[in-house]
This record gives structure tokens, sequence and C-alpha cells, in this order.
């Protein structure tokens, strides 16, 4: 493992030294061997801003379990529309090979007559790495996540609506979603639906603890969508029915006192040995007070 | 025969090992005390500076002291175990090794536990552990099972002596020549016994339940004291088999130890009667028998480490392989290998090589268990902040050798000490010996008569 991590520092390094160089054969020379991946996603996320997502990878031509992350590579983000081509930003690729951008929420897109948003990332290569680009087109959609309580019923309300060419609201149909709550350390599914007449309605079960204060985090999710993306909408809420742990952790570091099972044990394994101690002594003051009358008999 | 007869024989042939002290003697003595003495302004030096004087730092908290501690207290154990195996069975070889194993047994179960003792660094808090114990500590385990183990060794001990204390209380009363203070020392330890059938079978049925009793003793601390390692989960220590590797261990050096003090017994007290070859080579044998046990546990542990691939195991591998190579061939390979050569051909199995190979196996068991102990604390799994060469690597210092030979000479001084008081060999045991050898003959004498 030692080996593995010293080989996947080393062959990173050399690719983010090889990113850059201009003059070095014996570097072209290996990195021939790696066939460049660029994977290019888009999140919609719950303050509505646009996440744009780069994935730059090399992978060993020979040993395609052998990925090494691109490092420091500019990746150019574009909203293209026909021949006009609009800048939206730039990012450089992180360790994991990753690059990320964020657009506001007030970020005006080119877009073709039917609403879709066409975005392009390109790393423009150099003479060690050839240029890389890869595309998504995507429709803007509204997300909105309600979560109320109808007639003493936890309810969840998500509605999605698309926009046309006029920005008049369109509703949504046979989309799939889905609803999870924040749990410690990653999010909990509780349902899986499909949007239907830009709206979805769920039943929110009333048994889940959420954190001390009883807040739960919900959110709705339309996960990779091939129209969409992905998109995100979340919202804390008071729900939860947190209860303290009464349940006591047995025989812990911690514990003050052990398992009653080790003291009955113990005991047995004590009091075992010791009577026998006790039988032992017992009978040598048996020898002795034998010893004792016969030494007095010899005397009388 | 005449028992008393051949008491007062037995006396007169045994007893000048009592009273002589010969040149030789007396520098053994003095050299053992002034190695002691040395020990002590160690001590003292270690007890005013703290363990600065050692070569404990953060990461390595043990050193030899708890190498030494496994040790003794292994070599008791299996003392006890063998001598509890010597009385239950009534085994032939009883008379000449008895005696020799139990005094092993309890000197080593006196001096083993010092040297935990030395490890703690506010010896002043001591008491704390008896006053706030931790009853799912395997450290407490360990503490209530030396204690109660050494209370048994000692009365165990005692009931063996006393057929012998009182020989020598009924020879030592018409001797001129037998100091005061040890006739009224023999009197009072004899309590009485006269060797009538009651006391005779009272105190073989008492014998008997303990030797059973410590042989379930021994094991139960064994485990435990493997334990205190095996329950941690550090590299090297998490080990299902730890328990059975520290008994067949515990035994494979008890035995080594007892061949090593049968040579030296026999050597200087001239008791090549008693002691014969025939101790030897079935010493020879039952260590072929448990070095080729210990090699197969010790394969077995490394082996299932090595395969395993778990990062911490493998650092550790790498660190037995690399910083202490020697150490480990010498322990692991040389260690084991080179007494099972010796002892595997019969011709081999002479006085001296046995001795020899106990000698090494004695060696080897002492390097596995450091082996056991440091390179574990060595790499440990959250690195320190001060990685000084110091504070991560160990090498004990002259403080720590010398209290360990402390603990060897102190164990060599009381051994020598007891000899003085009572006879190596167990005079009532040969008496009892020939007694069932009597009656044997009168019955086949009897059987003959009436066919």
């Amino acid at each position: 493992m030692k080996s593995n991590l010293f080989k996947y520092t080393k062959i990173t390094a050399f690719l983010a030294v090889l990113l850059f160089s201009i003059n070095s054969n014996a570097q072209e020379k290996d990195a021939s061997n790696y066939d460049m991946s660029f994977e290019f996603k888009t999140i919609k996320q719950d303050d509505n801003s646009r996440l744009l997502e780069a994935n730059f990878n090399g992978k060993n031509i020979e040993d395609r379990k052998d990925i090494i992350p691109m490092f420091n590579a500019e990746i150019k983000f574009f909203n293209v529309l026909n021949e006009e081509e609009v800048l939206l930003g730039t990012a450089k690729t992180s360790k994991e090979g990753i690059a990320q951008f964020t657009l506001p929420e007030n970020q005006k897109y080119l877009t073709d007559e039917n609403g879709n948003i066409n975005l392009i990332a390109r790393f423009e290569g150099n003479d060690a790495v050839a240029e890389s680009s890869a595309e998504i087109i995507v429709k803007n959609i509204k997300l909105a996540l309600n979560l109320e309580e109808i007639d003493s019923v936890k309810t969840v309300l998500v509605t999605a609506f698309t926009f046309d060419e006029s920005g008049t609201e369109i509703p949504l149909e046979e989309t799939d979603v889905i609803i999870y709550v924040q749990g410690m350390f990653s999010k909990m599914k509780i349902a899986e639906g499909t949007i239907s007449e830009g709206a979805f309605e769920f039943e929110m079960p009333t048994d889940l603890p959420g954190d001390s204060n009883g807040n739960l985090t919900v959110f709705s999710i339309i996960e990779g969508n091939e129209q969409y993306g992905t998109v995100i909408q979340k919202k804390n809420i008071k729900w939860g029915v947190f209860q303290k742990q009464i349940k006591e952790n047995q025989n812990t570091l911690w514990s003050s006192a052990a398992p009653v099972w080790m003291y009955v044990v113990l005991t047995i394994l004590l009091v075992g040995v010791w009577a026998n101690y006790i039988y032992t002594i017992i009978n040598l003051f048996k020898i002795k007070k034998e010893g004792q009358d016969i030494e007095l008999e010899t005397e009388s | 025969m005449n028992i008393d007869t051949r008491k007062r024989e037995l006396v007169k042939e045994l007893s000048p090992m009592l009273e002589k002290s010969s040149l030789l003697s007396k520098i053994w003595i003095i050299s053992l005390i002034s190695i002691i003495l040395v020990g002590l302004y160690a001590f003292i030096l270690q007890l005013s500076n703290g363990h600065e004087v050692t070569g404990m730092r953060d990461n390595v908290v043990w050193g030899i002291y708890i190498v030494n501690f496994i040790f003794f207290v292994c070599l008791s154990y299996s003392g006890a175990f063998i001598a509890g195996v010597l009385h239950f069975f009534e085994t032939p070889l009883k008379n000449s090794i008895a005696r020799i194993v139990e005094i092993t047994t309890v000197l080593s179960l006196i001096i083993g536990p010092v040297f935990i003792l030395l490890c703690i660094g506010r010896l002043d808090r001591l008491y704390y552990l008896f006053l706030y114990p931790r009853i799912q500590s395997p450290i407490s385990w360990d503490i209530i099972a030396i204690l109660t183990d050494l209370i048994g060794c000692f009365v165990y001990l005692y009931l063996t002596f006393i057929p012998d204390l009182a020989i020598l209380r009924d020879a030592s009363k018409e001797n001129a020549e037998v100091p005061k203070w040890r006739k009224k020392m023999y009197k009072f330890l004899a309590i009485g016994y006269q060797d009538t059938p009651t006391q005779h079978e009272r105190l073989h049925k008492i014998i008997r339940i303990m030797s059973v009793m410590i042989i379930a003793m021994a094991i139960v601390a064994y485990s435990v004291l493997a334990w205190i390692f095996s329950l941690t989960v550090q590299p090297g220590w998490n080990s299902s088999i730890f328990a059975p590797y520290f008994i067949i261990s515990g035994l494979y050096s008890g035995i080594a130890v007892i061949i090593i003090a049968m040579y030296i017994i026999r050597k200087f007290y001239k008791l090549e009667k008693y002691i014969t070859k025939i101790h030897f080579f079935a010493g020879g044998v039952i260590l072929l028998i448990f070095s080729l046990l210990y090699g197969y546990f010790t394969f077995s542990e490394y082996f299932s480490r090595w395969f395993s691939h778990k990062k911490h195991d493998v650092d550790l591998l790498n660190t037995l392989f690399s910083r202490y190579f020697w150490q480990f061939i010498f322990a692991n390979y040389f260690g084991i290998l080179m007494p099972i050569a010796i002892l595997f051909f019969k011709k081999l199995r002479t006085v001296k090589l046995v001795t020899i190979a106990a000698i090494i196996s004695v060696l080897g068991i002492w390097l596995n268990k450091y082996l056991i102990v440091v390179p574990t604390l060595e790499t440990p799994y959250l690195p320190i902040q001060d990685t000084r060469a110091e504070f991560v690597h160990y090498s004990a210092t002259w403080v720590e050798y010398s209290l360990s030979l402390t603990g060897i000479a102190a164990f060599c001084l009381f051994f020598t000490l007891i000899l003085k008081f009572v006879p190596a060999i167990p005079m009532s045991g040969i008496i009892d010996l020939e007694k069932r050898k009597q009656l044997k003959r009168k019955k086949d004498n009897q059987l003959a008569t009436e066919l």
C-alpha cells in the first residue's frame, strides 16, 4: 500500500511537470502510455447557482485500473450558441484532477429556441498533452421544495418547471426525483418518485431522529438527468424526533465497572483457589496437632 | 530396609552440601552480591532521576524490564506446570529434579514481578492500582493471577519441603555441628511431622490436590499474561494464538532453564548419582518436542502476519527484517533450529550437548520476547510529534542491563542459599520410592511362594 501511494504521488507530480514542459522527449514518451479522459457535468445547486465540474484523468493504456488525475491543468468553461462562444470562467484541476467553477443565480446564458444551454469545458492542450474537451446541453429548470403540514400530515412538496423562450413556466413531466435527509456522514434516501405535471408529493416519515435539536435537512434531487443535469434543492425543518440514547454501552474502556459475568467468573475462580488454600492450611494444622500429640506421648 | 537408618544415611550423604562452604562457593556468592549491589546503585539512580536514565521514552514505554518480566514469569508458570505434572503422575524422574523445578518456580515468580515495578514511572502511585482497580483490564487480571499463583507456589513448595525438613530436624538433634538457629528453624518448619501413616497420607493428599491446582493456575496465569498483549490492537500483539504460544514458549524456556540448573547443580554438588545421563536424555527429548512445537507456533504467527498484507503488520515485519535482522534470525531461526538439530540425533543427546541446546533455547526465547515487545512499540499507529531518533527507537542503557543482571544474580543467589538449607535432592522422595520398591518385592515374593 505504501509503495502504491508512493507511485501515485510520483506519477501525479510527473504528469503535472509534463503538462507544462516543452522540451522533454523522455516525458513525452511516458505520457504516451496514458489515454486522457475528460468528463464534464453540471449541478444546479440549492441556492440556484450552477456548478460546472470537469474531471480530467490519464488512464494507462495497458492497465486500465491505473488512473492518474491531471493536476493543475487549466480548464476553460464556455457557453456556446451556433458560432458564438462566451467564456464563462476558468479553473485549475485539483490533485484529484477536478476543476470546478460556480456560476451565480443571475448568470445570463445563450439559449437556443428550445431553451437549451450548450456548455463546453475545454483543456487547450500543450506540447505534451493534447487538447481535450467535453460538451453538455441542459435546460434551465426551477426546482422548488416545500415542507408543509397538511391536515397534521408532514408533507414534502416538490415543484419543477422549465421555461420557454418568453420565460413562461412549463411544468416538468415524467422526471425522476429522489428525496433524501442528511445523515451524519452522507445523505439517506427516503423516497423515490416521478414528477408529473410539475409536482411530486410525498408523506414524510414521522420517526426520523434529526440532530440533537430535532432539525432535519431534506433534499429533493433530480440526479444526472439527460435534459437537466443534476438539480438540487434543500430545506431545514424541525420535524425530527430526537431522543437521547438511553441504552448504555456495555464494557467500554471508559466504563466505571466491569461486566457482571466478569465479577462472577473471577469470584468463582478465586473462591475455588482460596478454598483449596484454606483446606490445605487446615490439614497442615491437623498434621501439626498429630505431631504434638505424638511428642506428648513420647515425653510422658 | 530400616527407614530410620536409611534417613540417616541420606542425611550423611546429602548434608555436606548444606554445610560445606568452599572457596568457590564463597567467591560465587560474593560475585552475585557484587552484581546486586551495582544493581542497587542503578535502582537508586533510576528512582532519583526517573526513567530518563533508561532507554524507555514516549513511544517505547516498555523495554528489557518487561522482557525480563515475561521471561521470569513464564519460567515460573512452566516450573509450576512441570512440578505439578511430576507430582501428579508420579514420574520416575521426579525425585532428582522436582526440587530444582519447585525452587525455580517460586524464585522466578518472586523476581519476575519486580521488573514490572521497575517499568512504572511513578512508583509512589503504585497503591492506586489496588485502590482503584479496573477488573476489566488484563493488567488487573495479571496482578490477581500472579499474587494468587505466588501464594499457591509458596504453599506447594513448603508442602514438598515438610518431609525433608522433618528428616533434617531429627538428624540435626544429635548433631552438635548444626547451629542452634538452624535446628530451631527445622523444628518450626517441620510442624511436628513424624511421617506416621495418617500424616503421610494427609500430606500427600494435599500435595496431590495442590499439584493439580497449580497446573490449572499456571495455564490461566500464562493466558492472562499473553492477553495483556493480544487483547490490544497493536500490530504483532493482536493475535488469537498468543495465549497457547506463550504457554508453549514458556514450557520450552522452563525446560531449558531446568536442564541448565540440573547441569550446574550436578557439577557443583557432585550429584551424578542422582542426576544421571538418563535425566538429560529425557530432558533433551522433551526439549526437542517443545522446540518443534515452539517453532511451529512461531512460524504460524509470523506467516499469517506476512500473508495478511495488513499495512501495519507489513511495516512491523519490515522493521524485523531490517533493523532487527540478526536478532530475528538468532531468535527465530538459530534459537529454534539449532536445538532441534542437536537434539534430533540420539547420539548427540549427551549431557553437555543437551545443556548447550538448552542455553541456545533460553537465549533465543529471551530475544524472541524482546522482538515481541520492542519493535511493535517502535511502529505505532500514530506518529509522535517529536521524532528524534532516541524517542522513536529503543536501546537499553547500562542501568537497565545492570538491573536485569541483578535479577539473574538474585535468582542464582537465592537458589544457592535455599540449597544451603535443604538438599537439592528430596530425601523423602527417595525413601518413598525405596519403600514402594520394597513393597513390590515383598508382594512378588509372596506371589511366588503361593504359586
